[in-house]
């Protein structure tokens, strides 16, 4: 999407979780690897900012990835949406915004709400299960002023912002009329957030999402059943092992046509292709 | 002299006289310039009159051999054909691979190079230092392997040929010399070969070359080969380069119908994976190598033909012909010929979008139609009809047509770009630009950093242009050792590698830094001899087209490659190859790479610096 970033809050204090929720696992990778991964996929090219607390450890990010630290711990989401707002400055004019543990959001979610703030709407913002979604919500870059005005007025909670700006709220409704979201996402699993350890077993024990895997060339020659198969995968290295695949210096993958790579911890989603091809491209 | 790799010395034959006379080439010279494409580079320098028509018979042809030919390193049977190109008006140099690399270096030099014409069609012998110069007589007219085939027959098979096809004695600006099958194939040189009225060259060979350390090189050489049945080379055993064609479809840099598309919906009806198991009847090796690319396929009639992916892309998607049986049948009438198939499909191609919008009056020559696609090859070598225009090549032929058809006419430098969309590959769209052959693939090989996964292929910035040079660095050396670059993935560290191989056979004492000086030296001396002859920055760019409409991924995402990127890029790439904003080199950049001898031979100084 153009002009558009992302911004994952990561400095949560995660003490109902028990431990930091951007490090928990992840099918081989870790939840801020894949919220991350997910959000770049979504506003590619634009820049995708973690906002960490002060002196916070993170999990390894894929290059690229911003990291900014929040200028004081545990001010709530207002505090670091200034920091990641400020941080993005001129190179994007909005952004959606995501918690770090949503770990069955899709880009399509991301692309939809993004798609929502028209021209004269500050923020959209999702309302599922008769929730509002604050971090889950896209903004305009620009208001970084009045949420700082905010800030230093003590006035912490996303509400304050929201009565002093134009708001688009998106129902479900609303929400699946994107045709492709309703397709890939018909639940609106996307906003559901973990917080306790067994929120996390439950959606650790899901199924993984189905992918279209396809081989190219000398990858296809093997069993030219398999040319294409659907297989479950959370990231491609799943994929890749599914496969019966090896991402090494002969192999890469492109996801969607897109981007190629041979990064494992590259997250997958519903209604994915990942295609396999051989590194050398001479011809 | 080197105590192996070389003769030291160019055979120069004058057709006009029938004579020869061995020229001593300095070891400096060899040392700086390697061989193949690097020396060929050199040597046009010396000999070529600036300024000079391409076809005028004073413009030299050269077949120019390297330190490694004739040892048993593997796909080291490659010669450089080069000479000022008809189709660009720049240098071009195109490299092949078959026993006449050997048996053209063992007559005993490291290059021949052809000035002058013949007083009729004929073919020429060449024994050691003499030559003798026959009638082509009924070989006229016929395809270069039958003519091949024929001397070979009335000479003896100690002689190899290289030989043009009719389309080469029409002057077709993009005809091939082919050998063995194969071609040298960009540029036109078949064309520079037909202006003098030389229908073939033949050689054999007389004497033999010394390595240094021939139980070294029988070493490396060992070891090579058995690297060179691995992975890396996998794709090219299995399939041969259309492994690409369906790949790159997946991923929107198949160029469709003259680059208004990134996918061709019916390219499943065309790819290796689906097809090779109905039509692939052989699997081929070029001379001395072990890695085996060729795969040939049964056409119509049950005629065989060599189909790589650029035959296949050109000849199918470009055109947006999908019957694979007509591809088959239309890149062998090219091979026939003596067509280059990129240069020919993306002529055509552009010809059918002009007849689409109505600014060429030929009906017939609709996208997807494959018998107008076969029409149009056979009109093209015959210069008839509407193949007079399209001989000239897309530039040319959009500059007579005008009506803005220069837009999406897709060269650079007047070369038709190949089988890799730019927009989608934006490294690779700096190589396509600032290269100095044009637009070629060969010479810069940036979509392997496009497609390695270490930048955004669709953002073209500061990464690219690090990869797009790298690439080209590499290419410089391979091209002038010279070693395929289907062989490239089995070097680990290539710049030491290919040091150790040059010391093995030459005794020099070269390591990687030198050899790296040496790559940076070779594509400057080739732009140097560009900007002899006329080039300004303005050529380093890519058609409109490329910079004014964008394609859509699967994914979504958008595919644009806008002036000012692409601008940016190549300032980058000019900084760092040292050049000024001009892309001139540098008063530094000559002293450092010791560049300032060319300028001596060629008054070129007011331009540089």
């Amino acid at each position: 999407m153009d002009d558009a970033a992302a911004i994952v809050l990561a400095g949560g204090r995660s003490s109902r979780m028990g431990s930091p929720k951007a490090a928990l696992e992840w099918h081989g990778s870790t939840l801020l690897r894949r919220v991350t991964g997910i959000v770049a996929r979504a506003v590619s090219p634009g820049p995708v900012v973690v906002v960490s607390a002060p002196g916070q450890s993170l999990p390894a990010l894929a290059p690229g990835i911003e990291v900014v630290a929040d200028e004081r711990e545990g001010r709530g989401p207002l505090q670091g949406l200034a920091a990641g707002l400020a941080a993005i400055g001129d190179r994007a004019a909005v952004a959606y915004v995501s918690s770090t543990d949503v770990p069955l959001l899709h880009p399509a979610f991301v692309r939809r709400v993004l798609g929502a703030l028209d021209d004269g709407v500050d923020v959209a913002l999702p309302e599922v299960g008769g929730y509002r979604q604050p971090l889950s919500a896209a903004y305009r870059v620009d208001l970084v002023n009045a949420i700082n005005t905010l800030i230093a007025a003590d006035r912490m909670r996303p509400a304050f912002l929201f009565e002093r700006t134009t708001v688009r709220h998106l129902g479900e409704t609303d929400l699946l009329h994107d045709a492709t979201l309703a397709r890939l996402d018909p639940k609106l699993s996307s906003v559901s957030n973990l917080n306790e350890p067994a929120d996390y077993e439950r959606a650790h024990a899901l199924p993984a999402p189905e992918i279209t895997v396809e081989r190219f060339g000398p990858l296809a020659m093997a069993d030219p059943a398999k040319r294409r198969q659907t297989v479950g995968a959370w990231s491609l290295g799943e994929a890749a092992d599914a496969a019966g695949l090896t991402l090494d210096e002969h192999v890469v993958a492109a996801l969607n046509g897109d981007q190629i790579t041979r990064d494992r911890h590259v997250p997958l989603v519903a209604g994915d292709t990942v295609a396999f091809m051989v590194a050398d491209a001479g011809g | 002299m080197p105590p192996g790799g070389y003769f030291g010395k160019a055979l120069l034959v004058d057709l006009n006289t029938g004579s020869a006379e061995a020229a001593p080439i300095d070891e400096s010279v060899l040392r700086s310039y390697v061989g193949g494409a690097g020396l060929g580079t050199w040597l046009m320098h010396e000999h070529c009159p600036a300024g000079i028509d391409p076809l005028d018979p004073r413009a030299p042809l050269m077949f120019v051999f390297s330190p490694l030919v004739g040892t048993p390193l593997t796909t080291s049977a490659k010669f450089a054909v080069v000479a000022k190109s008809p189709l660009t008006g720049r240098l071009t140099d195109a490299l092949a691979s078959s026993h006449f690399a050997i048996a053209g270096k063992l007559t005993g030099h490291d290059a021949i190079v052809l000035t002058g014409a013949c007083e009729e069609p004929s073919y020429v012998l060449i024994d050691r230092d003499e030559i003798r110069i026959e009638p082509a007589g009924d070989l006229c007219g016929l395809p270069a392997a039958d003519a091949e085939a024929r001397l070979r027959e009335q000479h003896g098979p100690a002689w190899r040929v290289a030989a043009i096809g009719p389309a080469g004695e029409k002057a077709v600006r993009y005809a091939t010399i082919s050998h063995d099958g194969r071609h040298a194939g960009r540029g036109g040189l078949g064309a520079v070969m037909g202006s003098k009225l030389c229908k073939a060259i033949l050689v054999r060979p007389r004497t033999k070359v010394a390595s240094a350390d021939p139980a070294g090189v029988l070493a490396a050489a060992k070891d090579l080969r058995t690297r060179s049945f691995g992975a890396a080379t996998a794709k090219y055993r299995n399939l041969g380069t259309m492994a690409n064609l369906l790949a790159f479809n997946a991923i929107s840099t198949l160029p469709t119908r003259n680059f208004t598309a990134a996918r061709f919906d019916e390219a499943p009806a065309l790819g290796a994976e689906e097809i090779a198991e109905l039509r692939q009847v052989a699997r081929n090796s070029c001379a001395s190598c072990s890695i085996g690319c060729e795969h040939i396929y049964r056409g119509p009639n049950g005629k065989k033909t060599r189909m790589e992916y650029e035959n296949v892309f050109a000849l199918g998607p470009l055109c947006g012909v999908s019957d694979a049986d007509a591809v088959i049948a239309a890149s062998a009438r090219c091979d026939e010929l003596g067509l280059d198939t990129i240069s020919t499909g993306g002529t055509i191609a552009w010809a059918m979008e002009c007849v689409e919008k109505g600014l060429i009056d030929a009906p017939w020559l609709r996208f997807g139609d494959a018998q107008a696609l076969l029409r149009a090859i056979e009109e093209i070598a015959a210069r008839q009809g509407l193949g007079d225009l399209l001989a000239e090549g897309s530039r040319a032929a959009s500059q007579t047509v005008g009506n803005d058809s220069d837009k999406f006419a897709a060269h650079v430098k007047g070369l038709e770009l190949p089988g890799y969309e730019p927009r989608t590959l934006q490294a690779m769209a700096l190589g396509l630009a600032v290269n100095a052959r044009g637009a070629d693939h060969n010479r810069s090989g940036a979509y392997e950093a496009d497609l390695s996964g270490a930048h955004d292929r669709l953002q073209g910035g500061e990464e690219h242009v690090v990869g797009a040079i790298e690439t080209e660095d590499r290419a410089a050396v391979m091209d002038s050792l010279i070693l395929c670059k289907f062989l490239r993935g089995v070097f680990a560290e290539p710049f030491p590698d290919w040091a150790n191989l040059l010391q093995l056979v030459t005794g020099w004492e070269v390591d990687a830094t030198e050899l790296a000086t040496t790559a940076r030296r070779i594509v400057l001396a080739k732009r140097m001899f560009n900007l002899r002859e006329g080039w300004t920055r303005e050529e380093d760019w890519l058609p409109d087209r490329f910079l004014s409409e964008s394609l859509k991924l699967e994914s979504g995402r958008t595919a644009a490659l806008t002036a000012s990127r692409l601008e940016t890029m190549i300032d980058s790439y000019y900084r760092n190859r040292g050049l000024e904003p001009t892309g001139v080199p540098t008063p530094d950049t000559l002293s450092e790479l010791e560049l300032e001898g060319l300028l001596e031979t060629e008054q070129i100084g007011a331009n540089v610096g």
